[in-house]
């Protein structure tokens, strides 16, 4: 029996995005993460006597980074299909360009649920046991598939629009940067913290990520984790909108 | 009557809607021919690909492909179509993984995929490389890669836009001889060249386009025929006698030839290469100028090509 046609481009975004570099940076950069920065701050937290252990507390932050990992992948499929000529190939085949582009955030999805999976793996092997219940892991997964859709679109629409390799390499290292310090990915939310910081964690899509990650992990849900899914399924339905646009309008290649 | 795959009438088309890319181009191409789309760069070869394989909406015009209209049912069309575009395209894998995931998009079973793969592996002499990263290989090599890729699924038409460029002498012949043999099991080609050798080598019929405009389209042979004589004299002379001799030459050989030089050569087209010969000798020994090269050959299509796009399409006839 034949595969539909989104499974086949899933199936082929996924084959060539497993190269090993690809797989490094993925999945490598956040564990590395994890380790260092859990074992790291382990110390401050020792001398301070707080109270959940910083890697506990790091691990949902990381599971929601991946949604920022998996914007990167659906970006960089797009643009490396325009550069490549695989673009064009593709809508000369038995493909519309609906369907490439739904492979494309599908295949982000996969990756940020699959690198989520992975971290949490990894912290169940450095903390021996974790606090998240089946339901708790069910929402953490569904923000994370939220949070996939809105940076996979964000990273569309830049890649939709830039036509320079080292553009759009800069944008994205800016966006990965800004988006991963001002968050509660790392640290959480203070109100000593400078006002304009405070600004930039309150805008932050992943800050929501990471908190209703963070609240279905330790299972402490709040009102305002409540709001912050909500906003994060309004904005990411703004941002695929307004990349689907973009793309449609695009040129296939970039001659 | 052989049923018309693509029919084009009137097509005009326009990327920024002041130059015209294609400027009212009309033709038909017949299921089981190769068809060749002859022209410089920047003609309106690619575009007029492009709209084929529903890429770009026509700015006006009809096209059909199939009998379907690309711009409503552009899937269905695609589906029975393969293209080899003028750009490379490639995954970031191996080069039989580009088999294999190219096979796994036109939904090819597994079995079949191996098979196809491994003999088009074997006919494109790709074995060496086989294994190596498709950016690893050199511009030939992905060439090469690129236009087998396409066999690896089943086609009605098949589009190929300058599929040689880069390619050595053996795999360019490899290559026609491919085209050759598929259209044999029924398959049709739209071609694009600029080596006007290898069209004359593979196309059935050619179409020369040049500034959007479609000037001439007709079978090889008749084309050859009808701009330009039947045969052509290479001639030269030597040099001192050049500035004399010429001259007496265009005048004394008569209606049904054409004459065009080039320092001391003289290429001449005509209708009678026997009569023309034995007026280019009896003149030569009447002036004492001596010959230094004769030739007769064929007309070629470069002959052809040249003339029609220096004319604008308006046929010499044998003159």
């Amino acid at each position: 029996m034949e595969a539909p046609n989104i499974t086949r481009l899933i199936y082929r975004n996924i084959k060539v995005n497993t190269d090993p570099g690809t797989l490094t940076i993925l999945i490598g950069l956040p564990a590395m993460y994890l380790v260092f920065f859990g074992f790291g701050f382990a110390s401050l937290e020792s001398r301070s006597g707080g109270g959940a252990s910083y890697l506990s507390f790091l691990t949902p932050g990381l599971m929601a980074f991946q949604a920022v990992m998996a914007g990167t992948v659906g970006g960089g499929m797009l643009w490396a299909d325009r550069r490549w000529g695989m673009l064009a190939q593709l809508l000369v085949g038995p493909f519309t360009r609906l369907q490439y582009l739904l492979g494309i955030m599908l295949t982000s999805v996969t990756f940020g649920l699959a690198g989520s999976l992975v971290m949490l793996g990894i912290a169940y092997v450095l903390l021996g046991a974790l606090p998240v219940t089946l339901i708790g892991l069910g929402a953490m997964l569904a923000i994370i598939t939220v949070g996939s859709l809105f940076f996979g679109s964000l990273m569309l629409l830049i890649a939709a629009k830039v036509k320079s390799n080292t553009t759009y390499n800069s944008i994205q290292i800016l966006v990965l940067f800004l988006v991963n310090f001002a968050s509660t990915v790392f640290y959480p939310y203070s109100s000593g913290l400078p006002a304009a910081i405070r600004v930039l964690f309150a805008v932050n899509p992943l800050t929501y990520i990471a908190d209703v990650a963070r609240a279905a992990y330790f299972g402490t849900y709040t009102v305002t984790v409540g709001y912050e899914a909500l906003v994060l399924c309004v904005e990411a339905v703004i941002v695929l909108f307004l990349a689907v646009r973009a793309y449609l309008r695009s040129d296939v290649s970039m001659d | 009557m052989v049923d018309p795959v693509v029919q084009a009438v009137d097509l005009r088309h326009s990327y920024d809607g002041k130059r015209s890319a294609l400027d009212g181009v009309s033709f038909t191409v017949r299921k089981g021919e190769v068809f060749g789309l002859l022209g410089k760069n920047g003609a309106g070869k690619s575009t007029l690909i492009k709209a084929m394989t529903t890429l770009i909406r026509p700015s006006s015009g009809t096209l059909r492909i199939f009998g379907m209209d690309p711009t409503k049912e552009g899937k269905k069309i695609r589906a029975r179509i393969g293209v080899v575009q003028q750009g490379e395209s490639f995954d970031f894998t191996t080069v039989e993984g580009n088999f294999d995931v190219y096979g796994v998009l036109w939904g090819i079973p597994r079995g079949e995929r191996q098979r196809r793969r491994e003999a088009l592996i074997q006919r494109f002499g790709l074995e060496d490389i086989r294994r190596q990263r498709s950016f690893d290989i050199s511009g030939g090599q992905k060439r090469r890669v690129q236009v087998a890729r396409e066999f690896i699924h089943d086609m009605d038409i098949l589009f190929l836009d300058e599929p040689t460029v880069g390619m050595d002498v053996i795999m360019r012949r490899t290559l026609l001889d491919s085209i050759r043999e598929e259209v044999k099991g029924g398959l049709t080609v739209v071609f694009t060249t600029h080596n006007l050798e290898e069209a004359d080598y593979v196309c059935d019929r050619i179409a020369v386009i040049d500034e959007g405009k479609l000037l001439v389209l007709d079978e090889v042979e008749n084309l050859k025929r009808l701009y330009g004589g039947k045969k052509t004299i290479d001639l030269t002379v030597d040099i001192g006698s050049a500035a004399r001799f010429i001259p007496a030459l265009t005048q004394g050989l008569g209606p049904g030839t054409s004459v065009t030089t080039e320092g001391d050569s003289v290429v001449i087209l005509t209708d009678d290469p026997k009569d023309s010969l034995a007026k280019i000798l009896e003149l030569s020994q009447k002036m004492g100028v001596q010959l230094e090269w004769i030739s007769v050959r064929k007309n070629t299509l470069e002959d052809v090509f040249l003339r029609s796009v220096s004319h604008g399409g308006e046929p010499l006839g044998s003159a």
